[in-house]
């Protein structure tokens, strides 16, 4: 049974940034993903004109990989309502911004912070169950949100950004984040205690000075800029390593 | 207050802006000089989206924003005056080249006929000649993506 163009976006969604370049960023992806729905739209029409949209759609582009859907939608419902080019152009990059911005605070500092706390919390009870679920489930999620964008995106076409604010993904992205912070602060104090049971070590006291210290600097006016979460994150898990190898 | 960052990014309200220099200057408002958007609804819809709370977005065409620039230089906000190409940000700075004495080059992208200078800067033969004529007028021209990145200047960028 051959699969509809909407499946073989959806497949290629979860690729879109197998081809990021600085030139392009998910532009490629992005794409490529668009194909399978623009070749069906424009089976009838010229050579030139299918090329066009498909080159349209591959141009500079970037955005949370997980939303890459809603623009993916927008654009080819904008093609199939005859938008003028330039304007599906304008589209994509107006969408860009909040796309990011929403999948941001969706993923990276709602769900994956959130999902994150309640498996350190959930260690002491579930062991290692909760570590191999974790990724189950933000993957189903993921799987979810992506068919959810694309879905959306193809109905509303360029009217998808009222469509967004309309939409559960803001309130969600607020409670997510609450979520996360209630989370995380649940998983610290248990996550110490199950660290701890056995008295401290050298490696764990390091860690959590070094810990304490960074959080300062990223917090302070004259450093914070320059100490940012990934930064500190690395440089600590550098530390942790070194301290716990000659320990 | 002022305004804290006169910016020219071709991806327009996006995190870089908002977040990335919104946060450490105390940006409180960002103003997008753009000549479609200020006739557009629908953009400007998804623009106030790409904002977190606390940052407002106003929208401006160029005509207006040149008869502005002085009320927003004197205003109590922290503005991030904001162009999509470096063709608008110039005609401000020629209108008013007291007040728009430093750009910051955040994000030209490639687009056929532009030449790679950085990753996050892509210049064609027009545009370049539009930095060196803005520097030599005495403009500050610094490229620099995120305040935590390095700012090239013109001297080494060309």
């Amino acid at each position: 049974m051959a699969m509809t163009p909407r499946w073989q976006t959806m497949i290629r969604l979860l690729g879109v940034q197998a081809a990021w370049t600085y030139e392009r960023m998910s532009g490629i992806g992005v794409g490529h993903a668009a194909a399978p729905l623009l070749r069906d739209l424009y089976r009838d029409a010229t050579p030139e004109a299918r090329r066009g949209a498909v080159a349209r759609s591959a141009e500079y582009f970037n955005c949370h990989p997980y939303l890459a859907g809603v623009a993916v939608g927008a654009v080819v419902r904008a093609e199939q309502d005859r938008v003028p080019g330039p304007t599906i152009t304008r589209l994509r990059t107006a969408l860009s911004g909040p796309l990011g911005s929403l999948g941001d605070q969706l993923v990276w500092t709602g769900e994956v912070p959130a999902l994150m706390g309640l498996t350190l919390a959930a260690l002491p009870l579930a062991g290692w169950w909760a570590v191999l679920i974790a990724p189950v489930v933000h993957n189903l999620l993921r799987l979810r949100l992506t068919l959810w964008g694309l879905d959306l995106g193809l109905r509303e076409g360029l009217a998808v950004g009222a469509a967004l604010q309309r939409s559960w993904l803001p309130p969600a992205a607020v409670q997510l984040q609450q979520l996360a912070a209630f989370a995380v602060g649940l998983a610290i104090p248990v996550v110490l205690m199950w660290v701890l049971r056995d008295g401290p070590t050298r490696g764990v006291t390091v860690t959590v000075a070094l810990s304490v210290i960074g959080a300062l600097l990223m917090m302070a006016p004259a450093t914070r800029t320059r100490v940012t979460g990934l930064r500190l994150g690395l440089g600590l898990l550098v530390l942790a390593l070194l301290v716990i190898g000659g320990s | 207050m002022s305004l804290v960052l006169c910016r020219v990014d071709d991806r327009l309200v996006h995190g870089q802006v908002v977040i990335g220099w919104g946060r450490p200057l105390g940006a409180t408002e960002v103003i997008l000089v753009d000549d479609a958007v200020a006739e557009s609804a629908w953009e400007q819809d998804l623009y106030r989206m790409a904002t977190p709370a606390g940052l407002e977005v106003r929208f401006a065409t160029t005509a207006a924003a040149v008869a502005e620039l002085p009320a927003w230089q004197g205003g109590s906000d922290r503005t991030i005056l904001l162009t999509g190409d470096l063709a608008t940000m110039a005609a401000l700075r020629d209108a008013h080249p007291g007040i728009v004495t430093r750009i910051n080059l955040g994000g030209i992208h490639h687009r056929s006929g532009r030449d790679e200078l950085l990753r996050y800067l892509y210049l064609d033969e027009a545009e370049v000649a539009l930095v060196r004529r803005l520097a030599a007028d005495g403009a500050e021209i610094l490229a620099q993506d995120l305040p935590t990145t390095r700012a090239v200047g013109p001297d080494a960028l060309l």
